[in-house]
């Protein structure tokens, strides 16, 4: 089965082209155009020039796309497109694509909910994919932690999720952002707080730990913000800053492991996976192999490679093979009539 | 130029500014627009769930910071949906590009503006909520701007 991924939920134009045989998998081509230099001036994603953009980038993209991956038009079985959640404008570049395309090529459209697609991340991976179909895997707490999202799911297969918890407020990535615009740091701020953290002493500022100690499986990020916003002085030095940032992290990260394995310790789960782009944070990596051995039972531990911790095609073309269960279905009447839809919550 | 009632308000602690919103959403008839104004961390967002939770919403007020606005479904008698938006990241025009308009002074409609302050164009607002930090480390000053006759 030859798998069209479309993804355009924020800032990024991925397409992706996944050909899935039984149980082997080969992403053939996959394409990501980023669009951070657009929105760098306005310290932040701009939802109309996002999809302005998109709309640009999606077709050369997809040529680009499907010549790489030496794939024509009549050989595919199916689009796979993020229909939510996200910016509205930007999603529906993507579905819309998508349609048109189906429409004219006699396809499926499948709508894939974008965190389905971080859920699955780990498993493009080759290694990790073999995994998928070994009953010692399952179940899995998966963590998605990313600039939208702060999310804890109980999987007991790669098809079946349930909410175990999720932010009450701000995301962590958010908070990370929100963190770096303090600091007077340039967009993306994220990445940017990593780095200073890096030099910086995390046992300097002792920020709080939201929520740590609750026996529920959700996190809030907004106090630890405030807690920052208010440890500022009002002309940093670069070390304060450093000290700053590395303390922030700290006490991000320690929420993050600590929740995640209590849920998986309380869920007797197999497998941790953590995606979504916070994943990319190798402080966060390196916390949670370091917390692992500390579990009763002996538990994996996945992340996606450091190219689809990011928003991708490739993960929404895999979602997708997983809704099919690998097979085809058929084309469905009323397709065209798909929308995208900003708000989708996966677990509804 | 209509009057304007000023209330000063000194809350101190979250639970309180969160009782706070919750009394001022007994007021609410639906078609408001309140703009709040303050500082990361000043109050604005404990408000808010205060203020959705008397308006019998169910689910719980998250960050709309990334999606710029959600809207909510509301059980009660004249109110239908609760819209929370953030301008944190965006300025003016781009929100009606995404659709606020629609909800904007609707009859059945509660929409509140965090970050209000950066919008270029005024937006028509009922209400202006203006959150400042008080003296010690968990005051806060919310002043309370609305009209006289509302």
């Amino acid at each position: 089965m030859i798998i069209l991924g479309i993804e355009t939920s924020c800032d990024e134009t991925s397409l992706a082209v996944l050909n899935s045989k039984r149980r082997r998998l080969k992403l053939e081509s996959f394409l990501v155009s980023s669009q951070t230099k657009l929105h760098a001036r306005w310290g932040g994603v701009v939802p109309e020039l996002a999809a302005r953009r998109h709309a640009e980038t999606i077709i050369p993209l997809l040529q680009e796309t499907l010549q790489r991956a030496k794939v024509k038009p009549q050989d595919l079985d199916l689009i796979a497109v993020t229909a939510g959640p996200g910016l509205i404008t930007a999603l529906q570049v993507g579905v819309e694509t998508a349609k048109a395309l189906a429409a004219t090529w006699r396809l499926l459209v499948v709508p894939v909910n974008h965190i389905a697609g971080h859920l699955v991340s780990p498993f493009l991976t080759p290694a990790n994919w073999k995994l998928v179909w070994q009953r010692q895997t399952w179940p899995a707490v998966a963590l998605v932690v990313s600039g939208g999202h702060t999310e804890l799911y109980l999987m007991r297969s790669l098809a079946k999720w349930q909410l175990l918890g999720k932010t009450l407020d701000d995301a962590a990535g958010e908070a990370f952002d929100k963190v770096a615009k303090m600091l007077g740091l340039p967009y993306p701020g994220g990445p940017r707080v990593a780095k200073l953290a890096a030099s910086g002493n995390p046992a300097a500022y002792d920020f709080p730990r939201p929520m740590l100690k609750t026996a529920d499986s959700n996190f809030s990020f907004a106090g630890l913000k405030t807690a920052v916003r208010y440890s500022l002085p009002m002309r940093p030095s670069a070390q304060r800053k450093n000290d700053i940032c590395a303390s922030f992290q700290q006490a991000a990260i320690d929420v993050l492991v600590n929740k995640t394995l209590r849920a998986v310790a309380k869920h007797n789960a197999h497998t941790v996976i953590v995606g979504g782009g916070v994943s990319a944070n190798q402080a966060l990596r390196d916390a949670f192999a370091k917390a692992l051995p500390s579990l009763e039972r002996k538990s994996r531990l996945l992340f996606p490679e450091f190219r689809f911790t990011g928003d991708n095609a490739a993960m929404i073309a895999l979602a997708a093979a997983v809704q099919t269960n690998f097979r085809i279905p058929p084309v469905k009447r009323n397709q065209l009539a798909l929308q995208a839809n900003a708000n989708w919550e996966l677990w509804n | 130029m209509t009057d304007l009632t000023v209330k000063k308000v000194i809350s101190s602690s979250a639970a309180q500014t969160k009782k706070l919103g919750q009394k001022l959403a007994k007021q609410l008839r639906g078609g408001e627009v309140l703009a709040l104004s303050g500082d990361l961390g000043s109050g604005k967002t404990t408000f808010i769930k205060g203020l959705a939770k008397g308006l019998g919403v169910k689910q719980t007020i998250t960050s709309p910071t990334f999606v710029l606005f959600k809207v909510y479904p509301v059980k009660h008698r004249d109110i239908r949906h609760f819209v929370h938006v953030d301008c944190y990241r965006v300025r003016g025009a781009e929100l009606n590009h995404i659709g606020l308009a629609d909800y904007l002074g609707e009859p059945h409609t509660v929409v509140a503006i965090e970050w209000a302050e950066k919008l270029k164009q005024r937006k028509p607002t009922t209400m202006r909520l203006i959150f400042t930090l008080g003296k010690r480390s968990n005051e806060r000053r919310i002043t309370i701007k609305k009209p006289t006759r509302y």
